[in-house]
């Protein structure tokens, strides 16, 4: 049986060096010159202080599930293949949340403030998705 | 202090059954509606001057319609200086109430006409409703590509909120129940067969903790409200209903960038719109809470102050929000036991708060009914949005 296709992100431009990087195995985000607060999702200008003085700084990778949900039914059409798959917010030591999935492990043994690791799943030729996995003892 | 308060009012209601309708068309739930709101009200449909239909999301050519002037035009509209749409998806009902308010308030307009009609039971397939709703407020560039959908959301705040209060299944379960008690009354309610704890808890899971009978289902339906100022109010049939209240927070758009997915903006928002009402809680006689999913009700009802964190649970375990009980809640049956209808869903709970205030909610009336409140959210709930209504004005 052929996959379905699935969803590319549709990328704003601001955020292209994200999916870059995320192409080549690292999870950046952005971060204020000015107040140092980190960013995620990549904006056009600061949402503490407004400043447009953002750059992009290495990130950990680690973080916390904050939830999350094993998707067993009436998933959209192109993740219906996949169920049961997790969909998680994760935490990141950064102080960022992001949307992702949880992969590599039983998707029942998933917890609330679990510790978790980015992984990096290639979706197409154009796109990486940074994807999450518990980080080993 | 706001000037809409208590200087505008509610004073007709118009709605059609929520259900599955394949044969009508979409217009046809808009225009029976307004009729039925315009009549309800006592003024002569030339009266109208200005139509606020809010979004439909079935098709993108039906909604244009009701953009450009359809509703006025076949209902013979005469006078009408302004047809718009006011939108917020969920939270449509809400804003076009303080708009409508707003633009009495400021003499622009005299009697303004809302409507809303949505054909998501028959108008698109189940699996096209999902697809459609995995898209709908959903962001395209950080969760539509991991697999986000309406479930999903509903279970990551379900989750949280579980591990954070200790609240358990059966507390989400009796959400569903205590609507259904009120859908059972209603004539314009889909389900109206008794719906037990067991059966909610044995229902087939979707995205855990969340089962089916947790999930709202997708109908046809429409409604209608007129608008007009409290002076020309009180020379009508209906008792007015005042806008006494109202505020609301525009908490996120990505639904990961929720500052607290087992709070929302709720405690603030409330805050705001029982202070301009100069009420608390407890003057409360009715409370039409927006439902969707059993986590929203549930933890709006404690943010807004009714009771303390984590208690909500037990207070609909124990029928304290069923028909007759101390706090009568979400009684129209809520999405979950009326039936959801898009944009119209929180319309439905302001048609009914109205209703109950106006005294003509027949079986589900809500004795001596003066003040009640209102909440509406839309999208993956990016807004709280709250309305206090009342009979009088204190």
């Amino acid at each position: 049986m052929s996959k379905a296709i699935k969803p590319a992100p549709v990328v704003n431009q601001w955020a292209q060096p994200f999916w870059d990087a995320a192409n080549e195995g690292r999870l950046i985000i952005q971060k204020c010159q000015d107040c140092g607060e980190h960013i995620f999702y990549p904006r056009i200008a600061c949402i503490h202080c407004a400043s447009d003085n953002l750059d992009w700084v290495e990130c950990s990778g680690r973080g916390a599930v904050y939830t999350y949900t094993v998707v067993e039914a009436n998933a959209p059409s192109a993740f219906t293949e996949d169920m049961p798959y997790v969909i998680a917010v994760v935490k990141l030591e950064e102080g960022v949340r992001m949307l992702s999935n949880i992969v590599g492990c039983d998707p029942y043994a998933v917890e609330c403030d679990m510790p978790v690791t980015v992984t990096f799943e290639k979706l197409n030729d154009e796109y990486t998705l940074p994807k999450f996995t518990p980080l080993g003892e | 202090m706001s000037k809409v308060r208590g200087n505008v009012a509610i004073v007709g209601i118009g709605e059609v059954p929520t259900g599955r309708f394949a044969d009508k068309g979409a217009i046809s739930f808009a225009l029976e509606s307004a009729r039925m709101a315009i009549r309800d009200s006592g003024l002569n449909k030339d009266d109208i001057d200005c139509v606020l239909p809010t979004g439909a999301l079935f098709s993108g050519p039906f909604n244009t319609e009701l953009v450009t002037g359809r509703i006025v035009e076949e209902l013979g509209l005469k006078n009408v200086r302004k047809n718009t749409q006011v939108f917020s998806g969920g939270s449509s009902s809400s804003n076009a109430l303080q708009i409508a308010g707003a633009l009495i308030v400021a003499g622009l307009a005299k009697n303004v006409l809302f409507v809303h009609a949505d054909k998501l039971g028959t108008g698109v397939t189940a699996q096209g409703g999902i697809d459609l709703f995995s898209t709908a407020g959903i962001s395209s560039e950080w969760e539509v590509p991991f697999g986000q959908h309406y479930s999903s959301v509903a279970a990551l705040a379900t989750t949280r909120y579980k591990y954070e209060t200790g609240c358990r299944d059966e507390h989400f379960a009796a959400v569903c129940v205590s609507n259904r008690k009120w859908a059972e009354l209603n004539p314009n309610a889909f389900f109206r067969k008794p719906l037990t704890i067991e059966e909610v808890m044995s229902s087939k899971m979707l995205s855990t903790p969340l089962r089916a009978k947790q999930s709202n289902m997708l109908f046809d339906g429409g409604g209608a409200f007129v608008m007009t100022s409290a002076e020309q109010a009180r020379d009508l049939p209906n008792k007015p209903v005042y806008i006494l209240g109202e505020s609301g927070l525009v908490t996120h758009f990505v639904y990961s960038q929720e500052p607290d997915l087992t709070r929302f903006g709720w405690a603030r928002a409330g805050r705001e719109a029982f202070e301009q009402a100069g009420l608390a809680p407890s003057d409360i006689d009715v409370a039409e809470i927006y439902d969707s999913y059993p986590i929203y009700q549930l933890l709006t009802f404690e943010e807004l102050g009714f009771c303390e964190r984590g208690e909500a649970g037990e207070m609909f375990l124990r029928g304290d929000t069923w028909p007759g009980g101390k706090i009568p809640m979400t009684t129209d049956g809520g999405m979950l036991g009326k039936g959801h209808i898009g944009a119209g869903g929180s319309v439905s709970l302001l048609l009914e708060a109205a209703r109950q205030l106006m005294g003509k909610a027949g079986e589900r009336q809500v004795p001596e009914a003066k003040f009640a409140v209102e909440t509406a959210t839309g999208g993956t709930y990016f807004d709280a949005q709250v309305t206090i209504l009342g009979t009088e004005i204190p």
